[in-house]
């Protein structure tokens, strides 16, 4: 707090009524002349009252106007000057239907102070199209009532607070209108009036939660306030002055979005794993695509690689209108150390590269593309694979083999009908006989033999146990 | 080298100069780092003593499946097994690598990465440069365009990367040039099959006929 703005707000305070003494007492004194000067001596050492008096909160209600309140998108608003609070703190809590607090003693330092902040923080709102109500109070009821009754204030220090919400009216605190009526019926219409009512008749007659409103508004009980949760998702589109004929035009007009993206992101600590993409066409329905990433990212110039990779692989049936770029859900983003070298280069470790073979074959080639393999226990041989979708690096965990017997290193699909087996083959390992499969439809009864083929290839093949024994090619021990 | 025995001092610090590896002179043996292949016999015949560790290597065959593949699988065993855990990509292969057989070859699954696609060089060349891949495999059709040119892209990338590359192509392709830095041909028999080196920067140059039951003595 600035020596000027201490001296205007000693004035304000004692402009008001000082009705606070039932509920606290301070014996803070106005600063010494000395300490207006501009070239000041060292400060002399704090009195001790002083460190029970610096509030240790400073909270800043935002109250919107009672229109904006009233229109269907309060939420929204809420939700927007939630966020933009949160570029000034994380603690952030909203009160609906119309406010929003925040919590800004420890930014501070950073935006200049009380006053630089606030200012910074309407400019903002008012960019966004707001203008809330405000106040800065060091308890959040009290900035509440402040911000309520309209005054755009600032204060810093507990003992002026008292002297602030004595003349406000108690309607301000929003009670239910019994107990409000009650109150006014025994001539109690002001704050200062109802906190300097004796504390144990209040109790008895008003109940202790009223007491304990009271209580928190002058700061002498803490508010714990719930934290608003940020909001999960990006979404943000582009409309170009003119229409995109190519890809090209189209990554370019998607960076800025992409740069947004990763500022949302970093100001969250997150990454997103998932990025839609919507093109919009003037007659052809939207062109979408989504872009999936093996591990949760930030970087702009990451998702541009990737969407520029996965852009390459659509041909777009007419120019793009509007872009939108809509995120997944946030997740929380590990950061990593990168390694210096590649992988296998100098001993250097799978850093980030690995995931990014992946993503990036994902994006250019699809999913089908490619996949893991897995094991099945299962007797039938097509089945005892499976095809698994991959995850952003390989595990560490390692199956183990239960098949004892040999098997082929490929397997063909389909299996392959063999016309002249008999006399082409020449087997020398088998019968494995292999049957069953009566639960699922898909019987078999076969006769496996290992087998070597003219050309000197080892070969897997069966016997259909069942007329008219037909031979079949399996696979290959290649 | 007849000046060598001239000067006496000289002899052996030119020696050890001439051991860089990027130094390789006709018929010797060049020194680039190699990973085992398992089979002793091969291990001897081929220069260096096994697969190049950052190359390229052509394997060819009159067609797919006649146990090329199982000249690879201890390294495809060894590979999987050492930390960190990295891809074995394996580009348009010809059938379907069957789970089962790798398990009991000592393969982990978890790192085997099948990918199909129309431009396999492409994949083969992202799989060598993003660092994410500790061996590649790759079946190059015949109707896939692979001009000289892409082989050395495909080369380079081995190199810039320290990664291995293996191609499995016809045996047509044995008359065209390539930048590869081993090529092999492989013909099946009874029990094994018969390698013969076509390119190599030193090594055997007569047929070398292989059991596989020579594998499992070096394994076990």
């Amino acid at each position: 707090m600035s020596r000027r703005e201490r001296a205007s707000s000693v004035t304000r305070a004692f402009r008001a009524p000082r009705h606070g003494a039932t509920v606290q007492v301070s014996s803070r004194t106005a600063p010494a002349p000395r300490a207006l000067m501009s070239s000041r001596p060292p400060d002399p050492p704090l009195p001790l009252e002083s460190l029970f008096d610096a509030a240790p909160e400073a909270w800043v209600a935002l109250h919107l106007h009672s229109a904006q309140a009233a229109s269907s998108d309060s939420m929204n608003a809420l939700a927007r000057l939630a966020e933009i609070a949160g570029d000034f703190t994380s603690r952030v809590s909203l009160e609906p239907p119309d406010a929003v607090l925040l919590e800004v003693r420890g930014s501070f330092r950073l935006f200049g102070g009380a006053q630089g902040l606030s200012r910074q923080l309407l400019e903002r709102c008012r960019a966004a199209g707001y203008a809330p109500h405000w106040s800065l109070a060091p308890t959040p009821l009290a900035a509440l009532v402040l911000a309520r009754a309209g005054q755009g204030i600032i204060v810093l220090a507990r003992d002026r607070l008292v002297g602030l919400l004595a003349p406000l009216p108690l309607a301000l605190l929003r009670w239910p209108d019994a107990e409000l009526e009650r109150l006014d019926s025994v001539g109690v219409r002001t704050l200062g009036v109802a906190l300097r009512l004796p504390r144990a008749g209040f109790v008895r007659r008003f109940g202790p939660k009223l007491l304990l409103a009271l209580d928190q508004l002058t700061g002498a009980a803490p508010e714990l306030r719930r934290p608003v949760a940020c909001r999960e998702r990006f979404r943000a589109q582009v409309e170009p002055a003119f229409e995109l004929q190519t890809v090209a035009l189209v990554l370019q007009h998607l960076e800025p979005l992409l740069k947004d993206l990763e500022h949302f992101l970093r100001t969250r600590q997150s990454g997103v794993d998932l990025l839609k993409l919507r093109l919009q066409h003037r007659k052809h329905p939207a062109t979408r695509l989504d872009l999936r990433l093996a591990t949760a990212e930030a970087q702009a110039t990451h998702f541009a690689e990737l969407l520029s990779l996965q852009l390459s692989r659509v041909a777009l049936p007419a120019p793009v209108l509007r872009c939108e770029l809509r995120s997944g859900v946030l997740q929380t983003l590990v950061v990593r150390s990168e390694s210096v070298w590649r992988p296998g280069e100098y001993g250097g470790g799978a850093g980030r590269e690995s995931p990014a073979l992946i993503e990036r074959l994902r994006a250019r080639l699809g999913s089908d593309a490619m996949y893991g393999l897995c094991l099945v226990p299962e007797h039938r041989p097509e089945r005892a694979f499976g095809i698994v979708e991959l995850n952003a690096t390989p595990s560490r965990r390692t199956s183990q083999a239960w098949c004892t017997t040999r098997r082929p290193l490929w397997l063909l699909r389909e299996p392959e009908v063999l016309v002249d087996a008999p006399r082409e083959l020449q087997l020398f390992e088998g019968p494995e006989r292999i049957e069953t499969g009566w639960w699922d439809g898909r019987d078999v009864a076969r006769d496996y033999y290992v087998a070597r083929d003219h050309s000197g290839a080892e070969i897997w093949v069966y016997r259909e146990r069942l007329p008219p024994h037909t031979w079949y090619l399996h696979g290959v021990f290649g | 080298m007849g000046q060598a025995n001239c000067d006496t001092t000289a002899e052996p610090s030119l020696e050890r100069l001439l051991e860089h590896p990027a130094i390789w002179r006709g018929r010797s043996v060049a020194r680039a780092a190699t990973l085992s292949t398992g089979f002793t016999r091969l291990d001897v015949a081929l220069p260096g003593g096994g697969w190049p560790a950052a190359g390229l290597t052509e394997i060819l065959t009159v067609r797919s499946g006649l146990g090329e593949l199982r000249l690879l699988v201890p390294l495809l065993a060894r590979l999987g097994a050492q930390p960190p855990p990295r891809w074995a990509v394996w580009v348009c292969p010809p059938f379907e690598p069957y789970a089962p057989a790798l398990i009991a070859a000592g393969v982990p699954l978890e790192r085997q990465l099948v990918v199909r696609s129309a431009e396999p060089t492409w994949v083969i060349e992202q799989s060598l440069d993003s660092g994410g891949a500790a061996l590649v495999l790759a079946w190059l059709a015949p109707g896939v365009a692979t001009s000289v040119t892409v082989l050395r892209r495909l080369q380079l990338a081995t190199q810039r990367s320290s990664t291995p590359a293996f191609l499995f192509r016809p045996l047509t392709e044995s008359m065209r040039t390539s930048p590869a830095e081993l090529r092999l041909i492989f013909e099946p028999q009874l029990m094994g099959g018969c390698v013969r080196l076509l390119k190599s920067r030193g090594g055997e140059r007569r047929p070398l006929e292989l059991r596989w039951q020579e594998l499992n003595d070096v394994a076990t």
